[in-house]
């Protein structure tokens, strides 16, 4: 700073005494273009052809402009020779300048000084702790720092705000969601009340979400279930972070593991959850995006570097060169990453860990000329590395030899356990299938058909006729004629006669029908599920469309459909063909048949809370003869999701098929018991196991796999299931078999023509340590940036302004802050304390500053007048809550809120309750309310935005969960009997301050006018309604 | 000149286009207008041509050969390998360097060396005798109203090329804003009720348009169901509409109060502004995709008497309509599925035909009709595919991808018409003639629509060169 002072009074005497005037126009007209256009390849971080623009003396004496180089140069035709080269050429009013300049004599303004050295910008200087301003000792070190700006700009501060509006704006911020009012009526002193906020869970998860921005959280996303980004599970790493932040690990600590808990704690799922942080970045189709998308945002999240600037030649602004980016892809090179098995679930579908590891330890990096990836340097070679410019405190390398479980996880017992038991209720099921299967073959002889009587029929209607008590009919085209139900207009609107009774969670439904005509898709079938407005419903139907007939399940959210492929059986529906559908539905698991031929077993996403039936056809005409619905026997096991559709097969084939089955599941029993034994005896050289006799094994199981395949193909696939048969036969003899041992996890393919059976089960054994070199280096006491970055995405999000603007550059394109001794001052706390997040937290909240008002009302004109934008934080700063935390809000108020913590992250269905950062959020899926209100961009989102659109304002107004909501708050009040009263709570529920009584007047008055025509509980939802829609709802006051 | 005058210039030109009716500034983003932050003005930066854009987007791969650039020479060698006839050349590898590809070893986006003949006949059309396909004998009959550019190229062989074509950068690139989101940041409103950056049909690759001009410049997703046109577009369960009247005024009177409470906030203005317009916009939405007013002759203009070509006819009559009360850029994606059904490796016969079947009609309805109604002096209509279809076959019956060289055509809003600028090879291989990249076709909206991409930079976020292209001044009347 005083350098900087120095110079401009330097500057300013010596144009004072001489040739102002004349240099006048170089300083205005010429200097700023060579600073944005020439200074990056001549100035102080490069002097290409030993040339320096940055003072007109040195233009002058270079001799460019007596030679005519400099305008020959900046006028050329020729991209090879023309300056700036690869750039667009100066404008003409700029070489117009430049040569008027010279006309002129080329007055050099006295005193100018070159550019300062690249390596002595501000934020690339150690942390060092500047001392208190006099007299701020006592009280709040960002209290002493502000008050002294606000000293010497003359400054008057707003005072404390009101006490509710503090306890709404400290609960928001540390725990995302508004205080109740016995929570704001508390007598508990403020400080205490920071301290309890700051060990609830719930910290946790507001903090969580902030930080889940800049390390760019993202559920995977793909095409169908391709995986093409980031990683399955991955909500691991959430989990993690919530964690973290509530048992405030420090923050050192947290990036260590990040980027590198596979070498810190190889064994440790707790701490390996951390590197999910990598495993983000994971991109199918192309190593170099995936590795350039690591290097970018681990530089810009940890150390506020756009590293990607020099990716293509060296950055034009910081003194970063391109090697330095290939040093720095150099450490990440050897990665990879992989699921862990976790405890108790075999099945990497359904869970595992998503982490990284070095697979290829001897990876080599190259440097891409101009970054394209076609013409690496084969010049230069590249070492792992940190930016030479920091390289002064880099720890030295040191390669981490892994435990057996991190290089070889199918050796973890839990992992030979978890197989070993479901190969073991493999047979189990077997065994109970065949033996039913044997029954059933006994009794086929017996009878042919029998009812189960005395069952609780909950829904029949054979439609002799019309029955409104027990259907709702709607749309057009339905009759009734002897027995039958018919569509007669085919239609793409919503036609259905849906059922006034509600079904069973858990039931079994059979519908009789034909379809007789249509247009496109002839879908005819049934919902269920159906919520009353009958926006969400599953559905399942027979489509009869030409291009691809099918029986499909399918969902509807918030009047959304989707057709998953899982949920699809192609078959040949026919037009005026009898068709029995059989739904049968157990939790989330549904299966399906039509006439009598087993279908489809899928895993519904959710349950919605309607119970309604509805009978339709869509763009097709229909006749049903009957409908039933019953309650799901106990007794009836249903198909898990993924049983491949049931070929019809008579009662012995059935029997032999039950057998080949019990052979496959025995054998399978006993191919993971010899594997585990195999691997101990090759791996570890213990026990007697053989590698021969596990991969004997194998192949006899593949055989009897390959058995089940001929009794199970489809017409057409016979030939092909023979053919594979015969030579799974053919292999037993070969001698140089080998076994595939245990494994304990699931590499993510590296390439998309790769195949996860050709990967290796074990792990190279050793780790290279460049990571957790890297991470020490980040975290180091001398690192100059990691902490200032920290502080500055802290303070942002306790007062709404950064302190450096560009919080993801602190390069020389960030000029010195204004409040750059406070920063440094918190970033020392920061590291001192521990790297104690909750510690600056409480700094920052229990300051005079954070707790000012926000309002303008009575500030000092004087002091309005000169810091309108609040530079100085004379006052609060409102902001607009986060979109999560505006849902969560919404629906917490209205006693709601699921607050269970963690696990597998759900869809962001407005019926769902859980908090939103639980939401799944990815390219595909994002919560349609929160994506109103700027929900995080997984691609970069380092601070969030605040727009405001009318959008927002018809989300909330027009959303099924804010109209849901204010009936359930206004249940919360609806006993007070007296109007103005229930306005008053429900303002203060909602608001967390007492309204005026103009406020008050306003709500009675709107109670008033809707009285004639709605009930009492009506009117006073829509109180509710709009007191949601108010602007202090959303505003953080 | 200093920003202020040349404000006030563009303020002094938009009032004698007055026609424009511009209601007022860039109120997507109402705080921008507040002047909470910095941002453009809303105003254009010299008078503009245009006002809006009908930007058709045929999504997975239109053949050019088969549209819009009929190459006879395709039938002279077909069964032939290219290295035996005079064009060889084509497949010189110099020629592909700047191919970036996504999905290395993937089957499609390779080169095809067997001549795969014309699937379909060609004709010259109007005045201009531009020739057309068959497949598109409607559009084909406005070719006078046309500028065909017969000479782009994209360097993305997959189908990420949709993300390249609307915001000018490769998918291994990192995501910038799209067309539509510069348009939308850099122009004001001149409808407060309607949303200005319309999307209809389905997205695949880039559901995102503002990226880091903020989600506030996102296109809104629409539907043609007066019922249910927009997400919250109306109550999601039933609230008269008097209580609901009635809710908003009670809203606004409460913000007003607390407005004396929490004077010289900008936000809250804006917000107060912006409940204003979202209840006009709940009736003002439905009220446009609602056809009822139409005449059955315009219905039968865009093919809506026809189930084939009533889906896309629906969406660009929607289209008239939004342009016609004031919605800048409307993007309309034809092509279902994550390549999007163009994509014809195979049946290309077969499927082209079907599929330009759905579109010629409505399109060339949308031309007539808004020629019709005075309105194509001030609406660019853009039709465009991410790239076209190899000249080689692949398999029995099908093409495959092709960035060296393809077609659009742009309308409207003072491009010129009958014009067939730029040209390939006699194989339809390479741009060969005035090749234009991707962003060309930017630059040359921005220009008629009075902006300068360069003074919309963003600080932090340096464009290149290649970023902004250069307008195409031979199609500028």
């Amino acid at each position: 700073m005083n350098s900087v002072l120095i110079v401009l009074t330097a500057l300013i005497f010596s144009m004072a005494e001489s040739n102002a005037a004349e240099a006048e126009d170089y300083l205005k007209e010429i200097k700023p273009v060579l600073q944005k256009r020439c200074y990056a390849c001549h100035g102080a971080l490069k002097q290409e052809k030993n040339l320096r623009l940055d003072t007109a003396r040195q233009i002058i004496d270079s001799g460019i402009i007596e030679s005519g180089e400099l305008l020959k140069r900046l006028t050329s035709t020729d991209p090879e020779t023309r300056m700036p080269q690869e750039a667009e050429a100066l404008h003409a009013e700029e070489i117009e300048a430049i040569r008027s300049w010279i006309k002129n004599g080329m007055p050099a303004p006295v005193g100018e000084l070159p550019e300062d050295d690249p390596a002595s910008h501000w934020a690339f200087q150690r942390i060092e702790k500047p001392s208190l301003p006099p007299g701020g000792g006592a009280g709040n070190p960002i209290d002493a720092f502000l008050a002294v700006k606000h000293g010497e700009m003359g400054l008057k501060t707003q005072g404390e705000a009101e006490r509710s509006l503090l306890l709404r704006r400290l609960y928001l911020d540390l725990t995302g969601l508004p205080p109740t009012k016995e929570q704001l009526t508390t007598s508990t002193p403020f400080e205490s009340i920071v301290q309890e906020l700051l060990a609830s869970p719930q910290y946790g998860e507001r903090w969580g979400r902030h930080w889940m921005d800049i390390w760019r959280y993202s559920d995977w996303y793909g095409l169908g279930k391709q995986l093409r980004n980031s990683q399955k599970h991955l909500w691991h790493w959430r989990d993690w972070i919530v964690n973290s932040l509530n048992t405030d690990k420090g923050y050192d600590r947290m990036i260590m593991e990040m980027i590198a808990g596979d070498e810190l704690e190889p064994e440790n799922p707790e701490v390996l959850a951390a590197t999910g942080f990598l495993a983000r970045n994971y991109y199918l189709f192309n190593r170099t995006t995936w590795l350039d998308d690591t290097i970018e945002h681990t530089s810009k999240a940890f150390l506020g570097l756009t590293m990607n600037c020099a990716k293509c030649h060296d950055h034009k602004y910081d003194p970063i060169e391109q090697t330095d980016y290939y040093r720095l892809r150099a450490i990440f090179e050897p990665h990879q990453v992989r699921l862990d098995a976790i405890a108790g679930e075999p099945d990497f579908e359904k869970n595992g860990l998503p982490r990284a590891f070095d697979d290829h330890p001897e990876a080599e990096t190259q440097l891409h000329i101009r970054g394209n990836p076609a013409t690496p340097d084969s010049e230069i070679k590249i070492t792992a590395g940190v930016p030479i410019l920091f390289a002064g405190f880099a720890p030295a390398t040191k390669p981490v030899e892994l435990p057996p479980y991190a290089w070889a996880p199918g050796t973890r017992e839990y992992v030979q356990r978890d197989q070993l038991a479901a190969a073991k209720a493999n047979l189990e099921g077997a065994k109970k299938a065949l033996a039913k299967t044997q029954e059933k073959v006994a009794n086929a002889a017996k009878s042919s058909e029998q009812t189960a009587g005395g069952e609780a029929i909950t829904l029949k209607d054979t439609f002799d006729r019309k029955q409104p008590d027990l259907w709702t009919i709607s749309g057009t085209g339905w009759t009734y004629n002897k027995g039958i139900l018919i569509q007669t207009v085919p239609s793409q609107d919503k036609q259905f006669v849906r059922s006034k009774k509600s079904h069973p969670s858990d039931f079994d439904l059979t519908v009789d029908f034909r379809t007789t005509g249509g247009d496109n898709y002839k879908s005819v079938g049934i919902r269920f599920d159906v919520s009353d407005e009958g926006r969400s419903a599953h559905t399942v139907y027979a489509s009869a469309h030409e291009a691809g007939p099918k029986v499909q399940i399918s969902h509807t959210i918030d009047s959304k459909s989707s057709y998953p492929g899982g949920g699809k059986s192609a078959q040949p529906i026919r037009i005026n063909e009898d068709y029995q559908l059989h739904v049968q539905v157990r939790g989330t698991l549904i299966n399906v048949s039509l006439n009598g031929k087993f279908l489809l077993a899928y895993d519904l996403p959710n349950r919605n809370p309607g119970r309604l039936i509805e009978l339709f056809a869509f763009d097709a005409t229909a006749e049903f003869d009957s409908i039933e619905v019953v309650p799901l026997a106990p007794e009836i096991t249903l198909k898990e999701s993924g049983t491949p559709a049931q070929k019809t097969l008579d009662p012995m084939e059935e029997l032999k098929l039950s057998r080949a089955r019990l052979e496959e599941a025995e054998l399978g029993v006993r191919v993971v018991e010899a594997r585990i034994l195999a691997d101990k005896a090759t791996l570890f050289g213990e026990g007697n196991g053989s590698p021969e006799e596990a991969a004997r094994l194998e192949l006899e199981h593949a055989v009897a796999l390959a058995s089940i395949g001929v009794l199970t193909a489809e017409a057409g696939k016979l030939e092909a299931a023979g053919k594979t048969l015969k030579s799974a036969e053919k292999a037993i003899g070969k001698s140089d078999a080998k076994y595939s041992p245990v494994r304990g996890s699931f590499k993510a393919l590296e390439t998309p023509e790769h195949k996860e059976p050709d990967y290796a089960a074990t792990y190279a054994k050793t780790s290279t340590g460049r990571r957790l070199a890297f991470a020490q280096w980040i975290t180091s006491r001398d690192n100059p940036l990691t902490a200032r970055v920290a502080v500055n995405h802290l303070w942002l999000r306790h007062f709404g302004e950064p302190l450096v603007e560009t919080v993801f550059d602190f390069g020389r394109q960030a000029p010195l802050p204004e409040h750059a001794a406070l920063l440094d001052y918190l970033a020392v706390e920061l590291i001192d304390s521990g790297w104690s997040m909750k510690h600056l937290h409480e700094l920052m909240v229990t300051s005079a500053a954070w707790r000012r008002s926000s309002s303008n009302l009575d500030a000092d004109p004087d002091t309005r007048e000169k810091d309108t934008g609040n530079q100085f934080y004379w006052r609060m700063n409102p902001r607009r809550m986060e979109s999560e935390v505006i849902r969560d809000s919404l629906t917490h108020l209205a006693g709601e809120l699921d607050l269970t913590m963690g696990g597998p992250s759900v869809s962001p269905s407005q019926n769902t309750r859980r908090r939103s950062i639980y939401f799944k959020h990815s390219r595909d899926e994002k919560g349609q309310l929160l994506s109103r209100f700027d929900d995080a961009d997984i691609l970069a989102c380092y601070r969030r935005s605040e727009s405001i659109v009318p959008q927002q304002a018809l989300a909330l107004s027009n959303s099924s969960i804010s109209i849901f909501m204010s009936k359930r708050v206004y249940t919360l009040f609806y006993e007070e009997e007296v109007e103005r009263k229930f306005a008053e709570q429900v303002f203060e529920h909602i608001l967390c301050r007492k309204p005026t009584s103009p406020e008050l007047d306003a709500c009675e008055d709107f109670l008033e006018d809707l009285k004639s025509e709605s009930t009492q509980a009506d009117s006073r939802i829509r109180l509710v309604h709009s007191l949601f829609n108010h602007n202090d709802f959303i505003t953080i006051r | 000149m200093n920003p202020e005058a040349s404000q006030s210039l563009a303020r002094r030109q938009m009032l004698r286009y007055g026609g424009f009716g511009l209601g007022s500034i860039a109120l997507q983003n109402l705080l921008q207008a507040e002047g909470g932050v910095g941002g453009p003005s809303g105003y254009p930066h010299a008078p503009p041509k245009a006002k809006s854009v009908i930007w058709l987007f045929m999504r997975g791969g239109l053949s050019h050969m088969e549209s819009f650039d009929p190459k006879p020479a395709l039938n002279q060698y077909q069964g032939k390998s290219i290295d035996e006839t005079p064009y060889a050349d084509v497949l010189n590898p110099d020629r592909f360097k700047d191919l970036r590809v996504v999905v290395v070893n993937d089957a499609n986006g390779k080169q095809r060396t067997k001549i795969y003949p014309l699937q379909v006949g060609a004709k010259r059309y109007g005045q201009s005798g531009a020739e057309v396909s068959d497949w598109f004998p409607h559009i084909g009959s406005c070719v006078d109203d046309l500028s065909i550019i017969r000479s782009m190229w994209t360097t993305d062989n997959n189908h990420g090329a949709q993300v390249q074509f609307h915001s000018g950068r490769h998918m291994l690139d990192p995501r910038v804003p799209t067309i539509g989101a510069w348009i939308h940041y850099g122009l004001g409103s001149l409808n407060d009720s309607l949303p200005q950056f319309i999307t209809m049909g389905s997205r695949f690759f880039d559901v995102r348009d503002g990226h880091y001009l903020g989600p506030a410049h996102d296109a809104v997703s629409l539907k043609v169901d007066p019922e249910n046109p927009l997400a919250f577009a109306k109550p999601e369960e039933a609230i008269a509409e008097r209580d609901q009247r009635l809710g908003f005024g009670l809203v606004n009177r409460l913000n007003r109060l607390t407005a004396e409470k929490f004077p010289h906030d900008p936000v809250l203005e804006a917000r107060i502004k912006s409940y204003e317009l979202a209840y006009r916009m709940q009736t003002a939405v439905p009220e446009v995709i609602n056809f009822d007013g139409e005449s059955e002759a315009t219905k039968k203009l865009y093919g809506l008497d026809q189930k084939e070509t009533k889906p896309f006819g629906e969406q660009l009559l929607a289209a008239r309509r939004f342009v016609e009360k004031g919605t800048r850029f409307i993007q309309i994606m034809h092509g279902t599925g994550a390549a999007g059904s163009w994509d014809q490796h195979s049946k290309l016969k077969e499927k082209h035909s079907e599929l330009s079947m759905q579109v010629d009609r409505p399109v060339a309805g949308l031309l007539k009709d808004l020629k019709q109604r005075g309105l194509l002096d001030e609406t660019i209509v853009v039709f465009a595919t991410e790239f076209g279809r190899s000249p080689g076959s692949q398999g029995s019956d099908g093409r495959d991808h092709h960035p060296f060289g393809f077609s659009v055509w742009m309308a409207g809003g003072g491009i010129k018409g009958g014009v067939v600028h730029g040209a390939t090879d006699e194989l339809g291989f390479h741009a060969t003639e005035d090749p234009h990249y991707v962003t060309d076709v930017h630059a040359t909206i921005m220009k008629q629509l009075g902006l300068d991409a360069r003074r919309l930079e963003v600080p932090g976020h340096k464009r290149l060169d290649m970023d902004f292209g250069e307008p195409i001044k031979e199609i500028i009347a």
